[in-house]
């Protein structure tokens, strides 16, 4: 994959990965939703596993490669106050207070940007304000929360101290009806874009949440007969891909969705191990399908422990299944730096492009 | 209304070529038929494949789980336990029951479940061609050291449990044809991987090195040329050994219980002629699955093995959690469900040694037993798991419940379990102590409702139970 993709008139370039597998401390493990803070800070929520360790929310400075750093890690597992089983959704409110939905209990937890455990609210059920299965999370600008109830199949709207707004939409596959919704994300005129993951498309609606459009159609990325399975349910590595690949506006369980300051949308094509870009309008531009060819500073520091991964590292054929996602969950676009970041689930780290807008192509024979 | 015999064969069936059914899904096979059900359980593509994806929504460290347990077990348990196509799933199970490969050498669940990917796909197809995979399997290679089979300085381990192990059996083959079929096995090996630091596990992939084969020439079961690795898997299937080999694997597993593997040199089969007219149909197929269990399955020999297989722990545990239900959604707490088979002493994914388990009354110890009826009588005890409701629902649909009455109506709904006359009276007397249940108020409804799950619970700990 190159590092620069250039198409329908917008430039991508991979700028720098961050993470590595870890269940505490400098990394992640398998996150499922990300939100950017007030302050450019990110907060990852971490599923874990069924060790009962790695699950937890974590909150990392990005800055320039090489600059993150770790500032705090909470909800990780356990019972009671503060403490997790299936961590999923997170959403930051105007105070920098974070949210974070547990899909097995079925609340909302509430934290201060440090950490601090603050309350908790959400009740199982399918009534009015009841929730099952609560995936992504987002404010509106009135800070109201909007929780993707996904066992349910509809958004619903809390006030930002919990009380029962608003909620949207039915079980279906038809116009603003959802099939174990995952990830939401709000434009900058309070439009919800949500990620239908069952039945493979995004949904835009309206802040009062009228259908408006739907993005993308079921479709799995071809794989040539001869491809290297990274996992055995992909992705594929091939010199000779298929002539379709990588067969554009397609999705296979999209998770979650950003929409940049332009309105172009991008959206975690979970399914197919990319990010695919489409336009305002909901025409496909491009994909982006990972491509950390440069270790992430905490990755390195993992290989310069163990000079054996660093022997194995250096004898490896072909290094491509590195670079690329493998299940990306979620994607977030940073309006202040013009950054995509990708959360690579599987690969436990985050891969981060940036939108360039000033690209030139130097007209000469290089 | 089905006949109980037709209710009982078609529970044996499924019991063997699937995990059980629930008396519902007996019920409607019995209307379809058993010749129809065996080919239905024939053509998995019939049914939809297990959904990977709700998996990974929920236990996404199941994918790439690395060495430690549980979250490789939790993969395969979702599978074994969710599967709309039972046989196929089953398949997958005897295979990693022959092409025993464990994950205390190769510290990587991921290979492992990579492997029984290959089992489930390739399982029911041709079994020269599935040899052949096994050979290319990186896994494999690992686990019996092809990858340290050089032209140079030949390592027997995979050569000799190919031919012990895997397709012939001892006695069937000279220790020089080992070392010629060891030879033409050079230089199959996989590529460096990336290491599992910083970003997780990443793959094995097969790679031929010529200039590590030795090419010299070679004589190996009388035949004689510059054998490759191929060359010597055709031979081996040409060989009746083979065909009988893999049947009587095939009969211990769907059938009736064999001695262990290595006394097969020893002892006779249980049953001769089943095993030639097996073998023949495997012979006349060019090794081609599905003929065979066809045969098996619609075979009398097959009809009147009920009871004569002592239930494995993955059919205990599976064959309960299919039952009772609620475990479609790979839930919290599942890690330590899908440990269960290991607690009876069958570590999925991780047998004892490439001669994998021993089956039959080997599954049997004072503590593997207490952890077998533990299991499934706090399944069934469990009223709010919907399997365990449908039963009582079916219960109460017989009105009030003399002791003789409950006992028949559980042993009926658990299987129908088959109990000699010393264990039915052992219950019936159990049962008068409780008196007579009826359903026609909450609280009798709710004391029936708790003396029919113990009464279940009571016979899971009979010996028969442990019966299929």
């Amino acid at each position: 994959m190159p590092l620069t993709t250039v198409s329908n008139g917008r430039t991508y370039d991979w700028s720098y990965a961050v993470g590595r597998a870890a269940a505490t401390g400098t990394g992640f493990n398998y996150p499922q939703t990300m939100c950017l803070g007030n302050d450019g800070d990110i907060f990852v929520a971490n599923r874990g596993n069924e060790n009962n360790f790695g699950q937890r929310v974590n909150r990392v400075k990005l800055g320039k490669p090489g600059e993150e750093e770790l500032l705090a890690e909470f909800f990780q597992w356990g019972e009671g106050d503060g403490k997790s089983h299936w961590p999923f959704g997170v959403a930051v409110d105007s105070n920098n207070n974070v949210f974070v939905s547990d899909e097995w209990n079925n609340t909302i937890s509430v934290f201060h940007g440090n950490g601090t455990f603050i309350r908790q609210f959400g009740k199982t059920g399918s009534n009015d304000g009841e929730l099952l299965r609560p995936a992504g999370l987002a404010f509106d600008k009135n800070d109201h929360l909007i929780v993707v109830d996904s066992g349910n199949n509809r958004l619903q709207a809390f006030t930002n101290d919990g009380k029962f707004l608003a909620k949207y939409g039915k079980a279906g596959s038809g116009d603003g009806e959802f099939n174990q919704p995952w990830g939401i994300t709000l434009d900058s005129a309070g439009n919800m874009y949500v990620a239908d993951w069952k039945n493979h498309r995004v949904q835009k609606l309206s802040p009062k949440g009228e259908f408006l459009m739907k993005i993308g159609e079921y479709g799995v990325v071809p794989a040539a007969s001869d491809a290297f399975a990274v996992t055995y349910l992909g992705p594929y590595i091939s010199t000779t891909p298929p002539a379709e690949y990588p067969k554009a506006g397609v999705l296979n369980h999209p998770t979650d969705v950003a929409v940049d300051t332009d309105g172009d949308i991008y959206i975690a094509d979970w399914g197919n191990h990319r990010i695919s870009i489409f336009d305002a309008s909901g025409h496909p531009i491009t994909n982006l399908m990972g491509d950390a060819q440069v270790m992430s500073k905490w990755g390195q520091q993992s290989i310069d422990a163990n000079p054996d991964m660093m022997k194995a590292l250096r004898r490896v054929r072909n290094l491509e299944p590195q670079w690329r996602f493998c299940f990306p969950t979620a994607v977030e676009f940073n309006p202040k730096t013009d950054e995509i970041i990708v959360a690579d689930s599987q690969r436990n780290r985050l891969q981060i492009y940036k939108k360039v807008r000033d690209y030139v192509d130097f007209q000469a024979n290089l | 209304m089905a006949k109980q015999d037709d209710i009982a064969l078609m529970a044996h069936l499924m019991r063997r070529a699937g995990f059980g059914a629930s008396r519902d899904e007996l019920e409607a096979r019995v209307a379809k038929g058993y010749e129809a059900t065996v080919e239905e359980l024939l053509n998995p593509e019939s049914q939809p494949p297990v959904d990977p994806y709700a998996l990974l929504r929920y236990q996404p460290a199941a994918l790439l789980p690395g060495g430690q347990p549980p979250m490789g077990n939790v993969n395969y348990m979702y599978y074994l336990v969710t599967t709309k196509r039972p046989l196929q799933e089953k398949m997958a199970l005897f295979w990693h029951h022959v092409f025993a490969t464990g994950n205390s050498k190769v510290d990587n669940y991921d290979q492992l479940l990579e492997q029984i990917e290959i089992f489930r796909n390739n399982g029911m197809g041709n079994y020269r061609d599935l040899l052949l995979k096994m050979a290319r399997n990186p896994t494999m290679i690992f686990w019996l050291d092809n990858n340290q089979n050089h032209g140079n300085a030949v390592n027997e381990n995979w050569g000799r449990e190919l031919l012990e192990l895997f397709s012939l059996g001892a006695g069937n083959y000279t220790e020089k044809d080992v070392r010629e079929a060891s030879r033409a096995f050079t230089g199959w090996t996989f590529e460096t991987k990336i290491p599992r630091l910083p970003y997780g596990r990443f793959p094995w992939k097969f790679e031929y090195r010529p200039e590590d084969h030795d090419d010299g020439e070679k004589e190996f079961l009388g035949h004689r040329g510059h054998l490759n690795g191929e060359d010597i898997i055709d031979i081996i299937a040409q060989q009746p050994a083979c065909a009988r080999f893999v049947c009587r694997h095939l009969y211990n597993f769907f059938v009736a219980d064999e001695p262990q593997v290595p006394a097969w040199s020893l002892e006779p089969p249980r049953d001769p002629a089943a095993l030639d007219a097996m073998a023949k149909t495997l012979r006349d197929s060019k090794y081609e699955i599905v003929p065979v269990l066809r045969m098996l399955f619609n075979s009398d020999f097959f009809k009147n093995a009920r009871n004569k297989h002592l239930k494995s722990p993955a059919e205990v545990v599976v064959g309960t959690l299919r039952l009772v239900g609620g475990y479609d959604i790979p839930k919290p707490g599942y890690g330590e469900l899908s440990m269960q088979p290991s607690y009876m002493g069958q570590d999925l994914l991780n047998p004892p040694s490439v001669e994998g388990w021993h089956t039959g009354s080997e599954w049997i110890n004072s503590g593997s037993l207490m952890a077998r009826i533990n299991f499934v009588a706090e399944q069934l005890g469990d009223q709010s798991l919907p399997g365990v409701q449908a039963i009582i629902g079916r219960l109460k649909a017989q009105g009030t419940l003399s002791p003789e009455k409950l006992v028949t109506a559980c042993l009926d709904l658990l299987g129908p379990v088959e109990v000699n006359s010393d264990t039915r009276k052992e219950l019936t007397d159990q049962a008068k102590q409780w008196g007579q249940l009826s359903w026609d108020s909450v609280p009798n409804a709710q004391t029936a409702a708790r003396r029919a799950t113990e009464m279940m619970q009571l016979i899971v700990a009979t010996r028969e139970f442990q019966f299929a």
